[in-house]
């Protein structure tokens, strides 16, 4: 029986430098997430849904101005629609969407440290010279990357519906980019970091509570973005402080559609004018101030809490196997 | 090169599972025997930074790996009694991981990884997803990852669990080869596996050290204490119930027993030379049983 001599590592450099580890530890997350077929399924899937999402949702609101007297003497009633990815429409639309998002992410991020204890290849990974920083910050990393492809995916299915609803539907304007953009950022971006670090950090602190974890901020949302605006009303103001640091974007969206409120100009005497009134109000670019600031804020409070995650991460356990 | 341990203590709750255990490691190896529940894979796991001992310290070349468990972790290879993978990966590509992780430069990582492939006898399935894998290629691949950054300290909890006889030779020939300039500590359930190649055997039982000899003091020690007897099936259970016997075996004109006691056991009992089996039996005060 050959047994083959382990040659000597004296020539591979054992103490990498500290960023190629952490592009290391995201590079072979990336891998390992590519692996699996049915990662892709699942993103795919995502983007179909999205795309029929945006579709269904691409007139959230009708709007019947009733009967009005043409110059000659006629009457006829008014119909116009608010289109789904302009501003007005997506602060319709958007907080709903951003529920799908946001049940989603936590699986994509939460297990990020703690697969590695389920799957039990936690010890083979802590018994290597990989620093703690580098393993924490690579797999949140990594996850976050992953989340905001995924957030990206949504951006894309407001853009390419928006555009094919605009060469197949009469009046359907062609979304505002520079203002989709705005609205993403500020509600789907801070949204998906929030969720993606909450769902990290609070698995990675409590690994054992890792689905009560996912399970929880799967409830807050749908109680912060749905189950809340519901209970509200159409008719109650919310404060404005909740307006500004709503992180769902349900509240924020309800304080800031005011300003994208239809109401018809009594010279207006056309179909097409009524529509093209509605284009006018429903493409306003959102009041930013207030608003987009606290959302970033609180993406980048979540950054910090990973960080102290980061700290208070131990490899060792004083558990049994 | 150095592993010191200094009344190492290992306590859950008012369990004990180590008890102020001490020992000094120099290249070599190391077999570490016990009983289930004896502190041995406690005492492995501590010693690779990944349990907390409740009192003592481990130095590593003279450092306490509490603050320095870095530099120990540099030059470790550990197999875990139980370890998962990733299903997603096949063979090979969890061991480039591992290489990577384990901070081995891009150009040695792919080099070596077909290298540790080639010694635990994993060519023809490398490339092949992990979830396909048998209890013993999975091992296999436990043993090659241990083996990848050429490990200075080599922890090997039950390494040949699940390896088939061919393939628990080639591992103990493979460990017999490494044990130059490198300290080894090999734990098993399986005498022969340290009898083959451990220089130095540490027998714990109870969370402390019943015996830290060589194979060849444990077998001095044991004797004149084993011997061989064939009686009738009522005698052969009325000396079962006495003596510990290692082994008991069924023939024609009756049965054949090896009776580890100080004491002849039987009239007929003649003297034989121990195993190593017998002398951990002696030791332990275990009894263990093959019919």
């Amino acid at each position: 029986m050959t047994i083959t001599a382990l040659t000597s590592t004296e020539q591979a450099a054992r103490v990498i430098q500290r960023p190629r580890l952490l592009v290391r530890v995201m590079a072979w997350e990336f891998r390992r997430f590519f692996a699996s077929r049915l990662f892709w399924f699942q993103a795919l899937g995502l983007f179909g849904f999205l795309l029929l999402m945006t579709w269904a949702l691409h007139a959230p609101e009708n709007i019947g101005a009733g009967v009005v007297h043409g110059g000659s003497g006629d009457s006829q009633p008014l119909n116009g629609f608010v289109a789904g990815t302009s501003a007005g429409g997506l602060l319709r639309t958007l907080p709903t969407v951003l529920v799908v998002l946001a049940l989603l992410l936590p699986f994509v991020t939460a297990d990020g440290v703690t697969r590695d204890l389920n799957r039990r290849t936690h010890e083979l990974l802590m018994t290597t010279a990989l620093p703690t920083w580098a393993y924490v910050w690579g797999r949140y990393l990594a996850a976050l990357v992953m989340s905001l492809a995924l957030a990206l995916l949504l951006l894309a299915s407001i853009l390419g519906m928006g555009w094919l609803l605009h060469l197949t539907v009469t009046d359907y304007p062609a979304p505002e980019i520079g203002t989709v953009l705005l609205l993403w950022i500020g509600m789907a971006v801070s949204a998906t970091i929030l969720v993606s670090s909450l769902g990290f950090a609070l698995s990675t602190l409590l690994p054992r509570l890792s689905t009560l974890v996912k399970v929880g901020i799967m409830v807050a949302w749908i109680v912060g973005g749905l189950v809340i605006p519901l209970g509200l009303g159409d008719t109650t103001t919310p404060p404005t402080w909740y307006v500004n640091w709503d992180p769902t974007g349900a509240i924020t969206a309800r304080g800031l559609l005011p300003v994208y409120a239809i109401n018809p100009n009594p010279s207006i005497t056309s179909e097409g004018q009524f529509q093209q009134f509605i284009l006018g109000v429903e493409n306003k670019m959102p009041d930013l101030a207030g608003w987009f600031a606290p959302h970033l804020l609180l993406a980048g409070l979540s950054l910090v809490l990973v960080l102290v995650v980061a700290f208070a991460f131990k490899r060792s356990r004083a558990t049994l196997n | 090169m150095e592993l010191t341990i200094d009344r190492l203590s290992k306590r859950y709750g008012q369990h004990f599972a180590l008890r102020e255990l001490s020992l000094r490691c120099e290249p070599g190896m190391l077999g570490l025997v016990g009983p289930n529940g004896a502190g041995k894979t406690s005492l492995m796991r501590m010693i690779a930074t990944l349990l907390e001992p409740t009192e003592g310290t481990i130095r590593w070349n003279g450092l306490d790996i509490r603050t320095h468990g870095q530099a120990l972790r540099q030059v470790l290879g550990y197999l875990p009694q139980d370890f998962g993978v990733y299903p997603e990966f096949t063979g090979r590509q969890f061991l480039r991981y591992l290489a990577a992780m384990k901070g081995l430069s891009r150009s040695i990582i792919n080099k070596r990884v077909d290298e540790v492939i080639e010694i635990v006898n994993l060519e023809q399935v490398a490339d092949r997803k992990l979830p396909t894998y048998s209890g013993g290629m999975k091992q296999r691949i436990g043993i090659a990852q241990a083996l990848l950054n050429d490990p200075e300290l080599l922890i090997v909890d039950e390494p040949t669990a699940g390896l088939d006889p061919a393939e628990r030779v080639r591992f103990r020939t493979l460990l017999a080869s490494l044990t130059r300039n490198r300290i080894i500590i090999l734990s098993t359930h399986i005498i022969s596996d340290v009898e083959a190649v451990a220089s130095r055997l540490l027998i714990v039982q109870e969370g402390r050290v019943l015996s830290d000899t060589t194979p060849e003091g444990l077998l001095a020690q044991a004797a004149g204490s084993v011997w061989s007897v064939t009686v009738d099936q009522a005698t052969a259970l009325q000396l079962q119930a006495s003596y510990q016997v290692s082994t008991m075996v069924n023939q024609m004109h009756g049965v054949t027993l090896r009776i580890v006691s100080a004491t002849r056991p039987h009239e007929a009992a003649v003297v034989i030379d121990p195993s190593l089996e017998d002398a951990y039996l002696l030791a332990t005060g275990k009894q263990a049983v093959q019919v």
